[in-house]
């Protein structure tokens, strides 16, 4: 029997900032064997600590089809998460996992791909992007709708340059609050409807982003024809153990962290309303 | 993806408990004298780690392990002729705290507790549905290596409630006070139990529940009498007293139904949410629960990763670090408190997570209780 409970040590390969307060940290186990063999899904999330702040659980940002390295993209938010961003390359943290279910892509294959993002919500979604990308011919239309607060919030700003140039993609940005170099949409992720043919009777939704958000997109998205059983989307909880046990994620009969993050918008109506999910 | 519920259908049935004593797979039922039962302990103690509910100085009643000296005064304070301990027996399966892995200087050395063989010894029914009910939780999914290695070499010795406590409510549940002997090879360990004990007087009757149960006899065959036809008939009437008087009755599964079926009304959790302060006392000693939170302590280089039990009714439950709670409100808390238990628990996996102990109410401060939610809720 494994013992699910050890994390192992990873090392930080390289620091990339995003905003003022958000890193990606490019990591590798220390373990060579572990290194290679590791292996995870798009939409997947490991426990990742410091021995001795607690730990805490992140999105994997980095897509499986590059092999090599494992990144996270963490923002400074409780004790641990601004611990870790104040690490520097070739420090040590510690990962157990992966856990969760993922954005599944065999089901899609050639269909159109809508992914839909808010502020750090984008990191979980760049997993599947990035695959999907790795095999661009396999997938119909990919658009990308991308909100932040600030244009400084926005995370990964020079891939996002990368993600428009490939074919039959779009990409469309917005933010809360602009500044002054700012020329792009102002407000909301929905107000970018307005600007983009949404049709949804052939394809799949992928959401992640603040409750409230996810909630409007939802919205939206009905109203573009998507199916319910299409809008993907990846759900966020206060986690503990990561594998059914600790409690923390029940949402219903559901666990947040082995049955999802990723519920379709479907199954998530099944979950108890007042729960408030979305 | 997995479906969303493993229904099972209505009218949700519960288990039978129409025992006949003397007869079964095990066929002949033995006694022990109760003048003997502390001497089979300390012989057993030998080769087990016994558990035993133990009366500390402050008059509680817990289950303590057997220490490795001085035996005999230390079972003086043995309880095994009053109700079911306000502490449940999950203290020996499922401790409060314990450590998960020890480090220094980014070294881990993992703590698993090693699989030595426990003796439970004097649990009651409920405490003992309550323990195949957390098994069945720790081995589903992701098996979970510190209790299963903690309680894989267990054997549970049940003494049935002579006198049941005020506040349970087992035979609502169908949980005790005894539990039915299996009588088939299909029904062997079913009920959880090993041995159960019935109290007749000066000896207890001794009826087998499982392979391990009958091994344990003839390991320790000179404890052990044959029982006469007057034990079994004494026994008989035993149970049949023990089952009269528990006095509180419920209807649990019209409740059971109403959850499922989503009738319970908002204002029920919000007039639970004006009384309960929300201690969780309630779900700390409740034998079914096993949430837990994960943390970690360090003194310069050295610390650990340990766990301890948590509660849903906690405010910091499910609040996030950005300060999001999705339980901010009282009553959220309290309505995932009793549907977990009366719905959730059923639906995935047939078994209710009460077992009618009662202890809820025995400990509340604010008089609340699943038997009081129960009431209000089949009223």
């Amino acid at each position: 029997m494994k013992n699910e409970y050890l994390p192992h040590p990873a090392r930080i390969e390289s620091i990339q900032r995003e905003s003022f307060d958000t890193q990606t940290f490019k990591v590798i186990f220390v373990d060579e064997k572990l290194a290679k063999s590791f292996n995870y899904k798009p939409g997947q999330f490991m426990e990742i600590s410091l021995l001795g702040m607690g730990e805490a659980p992140i999105s994997i940002t980095s897509s499986p089809s590059r092999k090599g390295c494992l990144e996270f993209t963490i923002r400074a938010m409780g004790k641990l998460t601004r611990a870790i961003n104040q690490l520097k390359r070739g420090n040590v943290l510690y990962l157990r996992g992966p856990y969760g279910n993922s954005f599944s892509l065999e089901e899609v294959k050639g269909k159109d791909l809508y992914f839909i993002a808010g502020g750090i919500g984008l990191p979980p979604l760049r997993s599947v992007i990035n695959t999907v990308f790795d095999k661009r011919e396999n997938f119909g239309k990919v658009k990308i709708l991308y909100g932040a607060k600030t244009p400084d919030e926005l995370c990964f700003k020079e891939e996002l340059k990368v993600w428009q140039k490939f074919p039959n993609t779009e990409l469309l940005l917005t933010v809360d609050t602009q500044d002054k170099d700012w020329k792009g949409n102002v407000g909301v992720v929905t107000t970018l409807w307005e600007k983009t043919a949404m049709d949804g009777n052939q394809a799949i939704a992928c959401v992640c982003g603040p409750p409230i958000m996810i909630r409007f997109v939802v919205q939206k998205l009905l109203e573009s024809q998507f199916k319910e059983k299409n809008i993907h989307i990846s759900l966020e909880r206060y986690m503990k153990c990561g594998l059914g046990k600790c409690g923390h994620c029940n949402i219903g009969g559901k666990f947040v962290c082995i049955d999802g993050p990723v519920f379709t918008y479907s199954q998530i109506k099944e979950l108890p309303a007042k729960e408030h999910v979305l | 993806m997995k479906k969303l519920h493993n229904s099972h259908p209505p009218p949700y049935p519960l288990p039978s408990r129409e025992g006949k004593i003397g007869e079964g797979v095990f066929v002949i039922p033995c006694t022990v004298k109760k003048d003997r039962v502390k001497d089979l302990l300390i012989t057993a103690s030998e080769e087990w780690d016994a558990f035993v509910p133990w009366k500390g100085p402050e008059e509680d009643v817990q289950f303590v392990k057997l220490p490795d000296e001085k035996r005999k005064n230390f079972l003086d304070r043995l309880s095994l002729e009053d109700g079911a301990p306000l502490i449940p027996p999950k203290t020996v399966i499922f401790p409060q705290l314990e450590s998960l892995f020890e480090f220094e200087e980014g070294k881990i050395k993992e703590m698993i507790p090693s699989p030595t063989k426990k003796l439970l010894f004097g649990l009651r029914a409920c405490d003992v549905k309550a323990i195949l009910f957390v098994d069945d939780f720790f081995k589903r999914n992701f098996e979970d290596i510190y209790y299963l290695n903690r309680t894989m070499n267990k054997l549970l010795v049940l003494v049935g409630c002579k006198t049941p406590p005020r506040d349970c409510f087992c035979t609502s549940t169908k949980t005790g006070p005894f539990l039915p002997v299996p009588r088939s090879l299909g029904e062997v360990g079913k009920e959880g139990f090993d041995l159960q004990l019935v109290d007749i007087g000066k000896k207890y009757l001794v009826e087998v529940g499982s392979e391990k149960g009958k091994e344990f006899i003839g390991n320790y065959q000179d404890f052990f009498e044959e029982a006469s036809k007057k034990d079994v008939e004494l026994s008989k009437a035993m149970k049949k007293k023990a089952e009269e008087a528990v006095t509180l009755k419920i209807d649990f599964e019209k409740a059971i139904k109403n959850f499922c079926e989503d009738k319970i009304s908002q204002i029920i959790y919000e007039k639970i949410a004006e009384r309960c302060i929300y201690c969780g006392g309630c779900l700390y000693i409740c034998p079914t629960c096993t949430c837990f939170n994960i943390f970690d302590g360090k003194k310069g280089d050295r610390g650990k990763r340990s766990r301890n039990w948590d509660a849903c009714v906690f405010e910091g439950y499910t609040r996030e670090a950005s300060g999001h709670n999705p339980r901010a409100e009282k009553w959220l808390r309290t309505s995932r408190r009793y549907e977990h238990k009366l719905k959730y628990n059923y639906l995935t996996t047939g078994m209710s997570g009460c077992v009618g102990c009662g202890r809820c109410l025995a400990t509340c401060p604010v008089n609340l209780g699943m038997s009081k939610l129960i009431q209000e809720v089949t009223k």
